[in-house]
């Protein structure tokens, strides 16, 4: 499993990436949605990215838009990880075109159900 | 600080003693955290003395806060999937199919902590069923009075929300209630808790269609598993159905049940005749 | 509530936001980023001289900023546990400012929840303490972290609209 982990804090890239490495993915790091953009562009396709919302450069909303009207990247799953924690946040990112919406802070066992919910939790760590 | 080394240690063994959790030296800010609100509203002035007054006047109510204050933990929405998606993939068509259009539907979450599971339940089946606000009602009890009491207010923190509940459920079903969510009120009018003690005799109650009875008996030796089973059984409708934990089983414990496997997981259904 | 709040005077913080509640989410920003078992205890402790400070502004019907403040080894620490799965080798300033900065920016969100809506939220900035406005504009929390001093604040911008125009509650 690969996973695409977005923010413009190193800190919080490491927090989110190390939790998944836990879980078995092999993850790469973003700093904002263009950066990402890039990644995808240049070919690495994660069966997951996480994306923060407010970012410098181009924010987790445009970029959650821009990779769900791209058919090539249909087999991302887009989660959220945000502290932006308003019910009308949350609507607009699903409106989006998010799978899955995760306030900060969360911790491990938020993120392991969060993905158990997606079906992208690794069989062998499923407990 | 102004926890002392003795009071750190009472809180220990005390710990230790009634959920098997350790504290390791160098814990005492989290004892200290935790305990300081309770002591408060006690009109004292610390831990210490809150540890003081308990160990002069022993209380197990107390006693039993103190313990929920240190080991309390958060628990999931749809925690372990299974029992869940056999709800409203197998068991409930099952059920409706042996039931008249406006009978009920009765459900019990034993052992329901602070609600999850019983609210679970309320947020499928208000899904899946278009006369669910009228025709389901689910029986949420636990030990716990401050359980019981959390399962009412049906309030959850940003914590515990992040536990496994969908977004799209979370936006459905919930309010911000300042920094917390609250359950909307249909779906708490479908839940009534209540307290009760699983290892006692039962109070009146039921009969129950569907008990969700899981990471229960886990924690008790054969003889109280079968006299839990045994008064649960007497609670169910013939043709009821019931969920157990994971790594739990009726098999070897009591032989008046059948087991039926459902998707990836098993569900426990009143032998006939017996 | 909130197309009300935006044609007003600014009201004070304190009229939406109390300690308790900047607390309560400390609590759980604590168990979830710092580390399990890592508490804030809200009991103050002499503040220490030379302090770092990390925020995010809120813009909307209340404009302000959530700020963390603590001492230099104290942000060094926090920034080693908020990386406890992978700390690089050394901890450089830009790691505790980084660090500092989401610290500030989830309390900052979860602030903001509570706010009139639409509110936004600001990147993360580090620096000196910046100033608070009118003392009744201000929600604060003294604490400590493993002994440290630590407090957060909840406080107006100094050039919100409130500071000379009007000193009536609404």
């Amino acid at each position: 499993m690969r996973a695409l982990v977005i923010d413009d804090s190193r800190a919080m890239r490491r927090i989110v990436g190390s939790i998944l490495e836990d879980f078995g993915y092999e993850t790469r790091q973003a700093g904002d949605g263009r950066q990402a953009l890039d990644v995808l562009e240049e070919g690495y396709l994660p069966d997951l990215a996480c994306v923060d919302w407010n970012m410098p450069v181009m924010d987790g909303l445009q970029f959650v838009s821009a990779v769900r009207s791209n058919p090539a990247y249909r087999s991302v799953t887009l989660m959220m990880v945000t502290t932006e924690s308003e019910t009308s946040q949350i609507v607009r990112a699903l409106a989006a075109g998010a799978h899955e919406y995760m306030i900060k802070p969360f911790t491990a066992d938020a993120m392991r159900d969060k993905l158990a919910l997606l079906g992208l939790l690794p069989q062998e760590v499923s407990l | 600080m102004t926890l002392t080394a003795t009071s750190f240690d009472w809180v220990r063994q005390l710990v230790h003693r009634e959920s098997a959790i350790v504290l390791q030296p160098g814990k005492e800010y989290l004892v200290e955290a935790r305990l300081l609100p309770m002591a408060q509203q006690r009109g004292l002035s610390g831990v210490s003395e809150l540890v003081e007054s308990v160990r002069n006047r022993p209380d197990a109510a107390t006693t039993r806060r103190i313990v929920e204050a240190l080991t309390t933990n958060e628990t999931s929405w749809f925690r372990d999937g299974d029992p869940f998606t056999a709800l409203t993939g197998m068991v409930l068509p099952s059920l409706l199919g042996g039931r008249r259009p406006d009978e009920p539907i009765t459900i019990w979450s034993a052992a329901c902590s602070s609600g999850q599971e019983a609210y679970t339940i309320a947020m499928l089946l208000s899904d899946a069923l278009p006369d669910a606000a009228r025709r389901v009602s689910i029986t949420a009890t636990d030990l716990s009075r401050e359980m019981v009491e959390r399962t009412r207010a049906g309030r959850f923190s940003q914590l515990e929300v992040n536990r496994g509940l969908p977004a799209s459920m979370l936006v459905r079903h919930f309010t911000r209630a300042g920094n917390e969510w609250e359950i909307s009120p249909t779906l708490r009018r479908m839940v009534t808790a209540t307290e009760c003690n699983l290892a006692a005799p039962l109070p009146r109650m039921g009969p129950f269609d569907i008990v969700y009875l899981r990471n229960v008996l886990i924690y008790f030796d054969l003889a109280t598993k079968q006299g839990i089973l045994r008064r649960v059984r007497q609670l169910m409708r013939p043709d009821g159905w019931l969920f157990l934990g994971a790594a739990e089983t009726t098999l070897g414990v009591d032989d008046n049940w059948e087991r039926v496997v459902l998707g990836r997981g098993s569900a426990y259904r009143p032998r006939k005749g017996n | 509530m909130s197309e009300h709040a935006s044609s007003l005077v600014q009201q004070p913080i304190t009229d939406v936001l109390d300690a308790t509640t900047v607390q309560r989410i400390a609590d759980d920003v604590w168990t979830a980023l710092v580390g399990d078992g890592e508490v804030l205890v809200p009991l103050p402790v002499p503040a220490p001289e030379q302090t770092v400070s990390a925020w995010v502004q809120i813009t909307g019907p209340w404009c302000g900023a959530v700020v963390v403040t603590c001492d230099q080894p104290t942000g060094v620490a926090l920034t080693e546990c908020l990386l406890r799965a992978r700390p690089p080798a050394v901890i450089e300033p830009e790691d505790v400012d980084d660090a500092l900065g989401e610290l500030a920016n989830v309390l900052g969100g979860n602030v903001k929840s509570l706010l009139p809506e639409p509110s936004s939220l600001g990147l993360p900035q580090t620096g000196p303490t910046p100033p608070a406005s009118r003392p009744e504009d201000l929600c604060r929390v003294d604490a400590q972290w493993r002994g440290q001093s630590l407090t957060i604040t909840v406080q107006g911008a100094t050039g919100a609209p409130h500071a000379e125009r009007n000193e009536v509650p609404q």
